[in-house]
């Protein structure tokens, strides 16, 4: 039951029976309210109401030009104006003529038209016109049903002429409670319900006997704005958690690099394609970063005259960039950590960051994406472990049957493409690139141990795990906050 | 990655119908991009420029069904040089290598011109670095005079002239660079002012401008049935290679290859000289490698597929490389082609032994954990490039730039990118007019990298900013917000002092202050940003340090 029926059965459950304006005062409701509560309850049964009906004349549209003046009172003016008299056959209203005649304004004779008396006093404005003013008392509205009453036979007058109509209405005069309404109260509780609980209600106790008043929880209600975490955060943290269940050891490293950790440790030949400004952003400060590691430098020259057979220079290695890759941080790992006494091999590392992209950016391309990077560094490590790592890890990730085929990496040999099949599309989709690291770069890093490595784009992924509603890779970069209130939750 | 179509009707004419091709590529280790009743488009690795051949692909199918199992003496050249490449000292400076080859009884017919060019012309694009370091060029044998060639350079462009491919009429050097298509997509290859045009003549008429564009004299059509074909470049390895690579095509199609002598100062040279070469190979570390027991397997077979020569040599194996495989370096090349014979599918995963706990990055953890907070005091979360502009990182904000003190991008393709932030509250004033339309509080947040240069060197920070827009949002607000998160960073002895920064409000302005460092900035903004942001509401923000600098364990 509504707040507002509640609150008008209750007044009548003492009353009985009480009229509007009495509720009006008593319910601290607006008129409209209790009009509403009272159809509800009626419809529920719970309530009569005693209506009055009601007479009202309201102006026609005739009516309300007529208010400045009557048709005989203009064709008497003229009259007046025109010396007194003039001929029936120049009157076109023949309305106007007979109710002249009929108000012993003019008398007429032989198609002569003549004011009398009464019809010149009238005419100048000496005396009143009783129909009019009814008319106009009519409209003002004040006292018309008293007028109605009145002056009947004038009223009528004014309907036949269609100046005036009249409108019945439907009053409340009074809403009454029946034995359906009291049952019903009765069964709420007597009426002594809580609404809004206070303080007071709590620690007077006064709810132990009173109860509580059901609201309506379809109602309205106002929006809350929810504060979020951006969409992004929440799924490298799904991917790292991932990563930290298989027993993954999580690492970082600089977005500026030099060429040097971003290709030439990597085996990235170096006159390589993407070595191109147009591929990479190379800096203009700093223009150069130096390589501190002399003695991987070195190897890494060795490694690509003896591989790539072409003069290896040190000024292209020292070239800045913005990280293309976040294999550049397995890299460093690798040189780092593959060739100590007391780490516990097979070590497993990970790592998610920013990588970069000199593209033109619209609708599809990002210039700055997201990359994870895993590597496992070990003595005895196989295709067959990497195989076996990758079938896991985008197991975790909701993808099942995942397959591989043959692919290419400067940087890996064998190497190899994880990918599955999209039922949906008809398409096979890829998901990442890894292979095991050619032995010319862990040689260069200085060690014979093995490394696994396999990395992919966190956006793609999001793209392919269909989470967030999302349908570009865009569309969480805009930071709409629209968007980040209402977007859909992780699911995989 | 390069995308090769070939007809469907060609491959079937040999043995290949749709069905089996759409089984046996992938196998081979040939990605398909797509695949009609009519074409099948191939993604060609960069390490296989051989695969962007139709004769290629066909031979390798050949080999991998066991059609055709490769010997030895497949590719050797029994015949004599017919014909001498004198090599001018002119192009040492330029392009100082050239090789070439004469093909006899070539069927061109059908589409296999179109695929011969398409695969020179790919060759050359990606191999051969878009003709800086190789180019192709291919001539009717018909149309040269005599056996004796010159490879020289031409230090002015307007000396000799020729009809360019295509052109109607004769041009001078410079001007069919400035005025052909082949001119102006490859003229870079020649460098700058003082350059020296490489060419190539007969005993009367220049046959190319290299690497740019052949003479319309020695056109190819579907009916030439004699090949002259010159290989120039940089690298003497790697015109040898394409040159052999070549070879190998034309005698696998069935026509005859004789081979070129080119002179040059120091010596002359035959090309090319196609031979299997051998790689050695342990057989037991191509099964550690793998994780596959290849001793169990006919590993010889496996190597046939691919197109190698194998043999048992003692309780060993021997592998010899066809000499049209440019990419093979060592050992491990061979293991991989090994095991795409094997099958990826066949491999049995083995899962990896030994078990080490996993480590979140503390710091990822920190910003994961303040976030959080954040989210706890109503703001939202913003994720923002790195890269933005001077005008949006310090000019929008009534900030000066320093140029010593931010990191600058040399050539970006896109406009609005120039630089590394060196703040986060930029980017958050252009989501909140990105949320213009959006009810109202505005509450966002950014934890995030920053980066600066000191003494010329990267320095990467970790930074919060926030920003709240509302009709009443004002100084007490972010005061209120940001001495909650100082709370939460456990700051020690962090003071408000008045400060000046153009992008507040002067007097509604405060840095926060840790010992002698400061840490932050908050205030009210100043209304020309909101204008140069186009926000119309009250607009505060905030902006700390979180760390200073991140030193990697790097």
């Amino acid at each position: 039951m509504h707040e507002y029926e509640l609150k008008l059965l209750s007044l009548l459950k003492e009353k009985n029976s009480a009229g509007l304006d009495y509720l009006e005062k008593n319910l601290g409701m607006g008129r409209d309210a209790i009009m509403w509560a009272a159809e509800s309850l009626m419809g529920k049964n719970a309530v009569s109401i005693e209506r009055v009906i009601s007479k009202n004349v309201e102006l026609s549209a005739e009516g309300k030009t007529d208010l400045e003046g009557f048709p005989e009172e203009a064709l008497i003016g003229e009259l007046y104006k025109a010396g007194g008299h003039g001929k029936v056959s120049g009157i076109k209203n023949q309305v106007s003529l007979s109710w002249a005649k009929r108000n012993g304004w003019i008398s007429i004779d032989k198609g002569e038209v003549r004011l009398t008396g009464a019809g010149k006093d009238v005419a100048a404005g000496k005396g009143s016109y009783g129909l009019r003013e009814l008319l106009v008392g009519l409209s003002s509205g004040k006292g018309g049903q008293n007028l109605l009453s009145r002056d009947k036979e004038g009223v009528e007058t004014l309907i036949r002429r269609g100046l005036v109509e009249v409108k019945e209405r439907s009053m409340v005069k009074s809403v009454s409670i029946t034995e359906a309404g009291r049952e019903m109260l009765e069964a709420l509780g007597g009426g002594n319900e809580i609404g809004a609980l206070s303080k007071e209600i709590i620690k007077s106790g006064s709810w132990k006997s009173a109860g509580f008043r059901p609201y309506d929880i379809n109602a309205e209600v106002d929006r809350t704005f929810p504060a979020r975490l951006h969409p992004v955060r929440e799924f490298i943290n799904f991917v790292r958690h991932k990563w930290l269940e298989m027993g993954f050891i999580e690492v970082s490293g600089p977005i500026v690099e030099s060429s040097f950790w971003n290709f030439d440790a990597l085996f990235s030949p170096q006159d390589h394609p993407t070595r191109e400004m147009q591929d990479t952003f190379f800096l203009s400060n700093p223009r150069e970063i130096s390589i501190e590691d002399l003695e991987a430098l070195e190897r890494v020259r060795k490694m690509h005259t003896a591989g790539w057979k072409e003069v290896w220079m040190e000024g292209l290695a020292k070239q800045a960039v913005l990280r293309t890759h976040t294999t550049s941080v397995s890299a460093h790992f690798i040189r780092k950590l593959s060739n100590t006494l007391n780490e516990n091999y097979p070590l497993r590392l990970f790592s998610v960051g920013s990588v970069f992209r000199n593209e033109s950016i619209d609708y599809k391309h990002l210039a700055e994406l997201h990359q994870y990077d895993g590597i496992i560094i070990g003595n005895n490590l196989t295709l067959a472990n990497l195989i076996d790592t990758l079938k896991k890890f985008y197991g975790k990730l909701g993808f099942d049957n995942v397959k591989l085929r043959p692919s290419y990496f400067p940087f890996t040999e064998p190497s190899l493409e994880a990918f599955y099949y999209d039922e949906e599309h008809g398409d096979t989709i890829e998901l990442t690139g890894g292979g095991i690291i050619r032995k010319e770069i862990t040689k260069a890093m200085g060690t014979d141990r093995t490394v696994l490595a396999w990395g992919g784009g966190i956006e793609r992924l999001m793209i392919n795990s269909m989470v967030f509603g999302l349908d570009s890779i865009q569309t969480p970069y805009k930071n709409n906050l629209g968007w980040l209130r209402a977007r859909k939750n992780l699911k995989v | 990655m390069a995308v090769v179509g070939f007809e469907i009707k060609d491959f079937e004419s040999l043995g290949y119908t749709k069905g089996r091709l759409a089984e046996l590529l992938p196998a081979v280790g040939l990605e398909v991009e797509g695949m009609t009743d009519a074409e099948v488009r191939t993604n060609v690795t960069p390490n296989r420029p051989d695969l962007l051949d139709f004769i290629g692909v066909l031979r390798l199918l050949d080999s991998f069904t066991g059609k055709s199992v490769p010997n030895e003496g497949r590719y050797t050249i029994k015949n004599q040089p017919v014909m001498n490449i004198e090599v001018a000292k002119e192009v040492k400076e330029v392009r100082p290598f050239i090789a070439g080859l004469v093909v006899k009884n070539v069927d061109l017919s059908g589409n296999t011109l179109k695929y011969l060019i398409s695969f020179t012309d790919k060759f050359a694009d990606t191999y051969g670095r878009r003709r800086a370091k190789l180019a192709i060029g291919l001539h009717n044998l018909d149309a040269i005079e005599g056996s004796e060639l010159v490879y020289g350079a031409a230090a002015g462009g307007e000396e000799q002239h020729f009809v360019p491919l295509n052109s109607a009429k004769q041009m001078s050097f410079s001007e069919a660079v400035r005025s052909t298509e082949k001119g102006r997509t490859y003229g870079y290859t020649l460098g700058g002012a003082g350059t020296r045009y490489p060419f190539l003549k007969d005993s009367k008429k220049v046959l190319a401008l290299i690497p740019i564009i052949n003479s319309e004299a020695t056109r190819v059509t579907e009916k030439t049935r004699e090949l002259f074909v010159d290989i120039t470049g940089t690298s003497r390895g790697t015109i040898d290679n394409a040159a052999n690579l070549l070879a190998c095509s034309f005698m696998y199609s069935g026509a005859e290859v004789y081979p070129v002598t080119v002179e040059y100062k120091n010596g002359a040279e035959v090309t090319p000289k196609p031979a299997y070469r051998e790689v050695k190979v342990s057989l037991r570390n191509a099964e550690r490698t793998l994780g596959v027991e290849l001793g169990r397997h006919n590993v010889i077979g496996l190597a046939n597929k691919m197109g190698y020569v194998a043999a048992k040599y003692g309780g060993n194996v021997q592998f010899f490389v066809p000499p049209y495989r440019v990419d093979v370096l060592n050992d491990q090349d061979v293991i991989e082609d090994l095991a795409i014979s094997f099958g990826y599918d066949n491999i049995v995963a083995a899962p990896v032994s030994g078990y080490v706990d996993g480590l979140a990055d503390e710091l990822t953890e920190e910003e994961n954990d303040m976030a959080v907070f954040m989210i706890g005091i109503g703001y939202t979360e913003a994720i923002n490039s790195s890269l933005t502009n001077e005008k949006v990182n310090f000019e929008n904000m009534r900030r000066k730039a320093s140029a010593d003190k931010y990191i600058s991008i040399a050539d970006s393709k896109t406009l609005s990118v120039s630089m590394l932030r060196t703040a986060l509250l930029p980017a958050l004033m252009q989501n909140l007019r990105e949320s213009m339309n959006e009810r109202m509080p505005h509450r966002m947040f950014e934890i995030g990298r920053v980066y600066g240069l000191e003494d010329k060197r990267p320095r990467e920070a970790i930074h919060i900013a926030l920003v709240s827009e509302h009709a009443r949002a004002n100084f007490a607000e972010i005061r209120s917000a940001v001495d909650e998160i100082l709370k939460y960073t456990e700051m020690k002895d962090v003071e408000f002092k008045e400060a000046r920064d153009e992008a507040f409000i002067a007097g509604r302005c405060a840095s926060v202050v840790a010992g002698d460092n400061v840490v932050g900035v908050l205030g009210e903004m100043h209304p020309e940003v909101l204008e140069r942001f186009g926000l119309e509401e009250p607009t505060v923000g905030a902006e700390l340090t979180i760390v200073k600098e991140i030193k990697y364990e790097v």
